[in-house]
């Protein structure tokens, strides 16, 4: 991933990626739209750009918009007959099926009570319907989805969410160093954090809300006062 | 307009029992039709054959290549990190070098010819095998069991005789 700072404003035609369509495919990100031949803008912020040629607008936001894929932290609101309604932090409440866990039957249902919380991946994310959840893979296994017990559940931008799961963030590696803890955190702008102590687990909270408003460059300088934090 | 002087099948034909399957054909192409009429005067042609360089992705996560976000760390949950330590074994398995081997191709080769192959071969020869090549065959192996009886012979007058 370059560091790309170029902000752009919704409205604003894109001629980099213009450029980079003109002799390959290229792969539109949120926040960029194609008008005709032209693309335009739809969201403030830097332009990212991820090679060979995946482009997108890493806007600050805090609502979550579905996608097919994501895996997402949920709260468990109401039980509706098979499904249950799930609060992903997007316009509509998503739903889950009682079937969609694992070894879960029509005999065998899961034990869900309302405000439990739920790491799962998003099935289906369409404008028209609302969102459906599983927390089985394509073999019926859970692998790491599934119900969180325990822990600290905090919410934040989506912006932090993403940049955590930066493959090459030292954020979490740096706190490693500080304490052994677990962590789910969904790219809908929720964290869930556990650690052996309950004041060991608010430090961690802690720690990770103060990288809200840090940028690439920054984080590395941030996180070598983290150890501050965590202590505090 | 083809479809008006394409011949129709007659709505007493269709009801019969056995035209049921092209009932169904027939009501399918039928609204397809209608379909594409409806539409017509919405698509032009640069919709329908245009190719594009752009290919619209949603999702963040796909994008930014982001890693799955469960992660535990120094045996908080020994269960997830297994998870995590065999997810990283196969991420490495993708890129590291294949095995050399101990017996080579040539090697192999020989031995399976050696010692399976010609065995199946015969049997499946002897399948497809006539009578006739079959007594051939078997009179060539000296079997004495497969030769010609002999006749009985008479015996001469002066054998008795001693």
């Amino acid at each position: 991933m370059s560091a790309n700072t170029s902000i752009i404003m919704p409205g604003e035609r894109v001629t980099l990626v213009e450029d980079a369509a003109k002799n390959k495919r290229v792969i539109l990100g949120p926040g960029l739209r194609r008008l005709d031949d032209k693309v335009v803008a739809s969201k403030a912020g830097p332009l990212r750009h991820k090679e060979p040629n995946t482009f997108w607008v890493d806007n600050y936001q805090r609502r979550y918009v579905p996608a097919r894929g994501d895996l997402i932290i949920g709260i468990v609101k109401a039980r509706a007959g098979d499904l249950y309604r799930v609060d992903i932090g997007s316009a509509d409440m998503a739903s889950i099926s009682y079937l969609a866990f694992e070894a879960a039957t029509k005999k065998n249902r899961p034990d869900l009570n309302p405000g439990d919380l739920l790491y799962a991946r998003v099935l289906n994310a369409n404008a028209d319907i609302e969102p459906e959840l599983v927390c089985v893979n394509s073999n019926g296994k859970s692998g790491k989805l599934g119900v969180l017990q325990d822990g600290f559940f905090f919410k934040c931008s989506l912006n932090l969410g993403r940049l955590l799961l930066r493959e090459s963030c030292p954020a979490l590696a740096a706190l490693t160093e500080e304490l052994p803890y677990e962590i789910a955190v969904g790219v809908n702008g929720r964290i869930w954090v556990k650690a052996h102590s309950m004041r060991e687990t608010v430090g961690l909270a802690n720690a990770i809300m103060a990288l809200e408003q840090a940028g690439y460059s920054e984080i590395e300088k941030i996180c070598g006062n983290l150890n501050g934090v965590v202590q505090a | 307009m083809p479809s008006k002087t394409k011949p129709r099948l007659s709505r007493g034909l269709l009801d019969m029992k056995f035209m049921q399957r092209t009932k169904v054909k027939v009501a399918k192409e039928d609204d397809d039709e209608q379909s594409r009429a409806l539409y017509s005067n919405e698509l032009n042609q640069k919709m329908l054959n245009s190719n594009s360089n752009y290919i619209i992705e949603p999702s963040y996560t796909i994008c930014a290549g982001l890693i799955d976000g469960r992660l535990s760390f120094r045996g908080m949950n020994p269960e997830l990190e297994r998870l995590m330590e065999l997810e990283q074994a196969e991420k490495q398995g993708n890129t590291r070098p294949e095995q050399p081997k101990e017996v080579n191709d040539q090697e192999m080769a020989d031995a399976y010819y050696a010692n399976q192959a010609p065995a199946v071969c015969k049997t499946m020869n002897k399948k497809f095998a006539t009578k006739n090549e079959f007594n051939k065959r078997k009179s060539n192996n000296g079997n004495p069991k497969w030769q010609k009886k002999g006749q009985f012979k008479k015996p001469r007058a002066d054998d008795d005789e001693d």
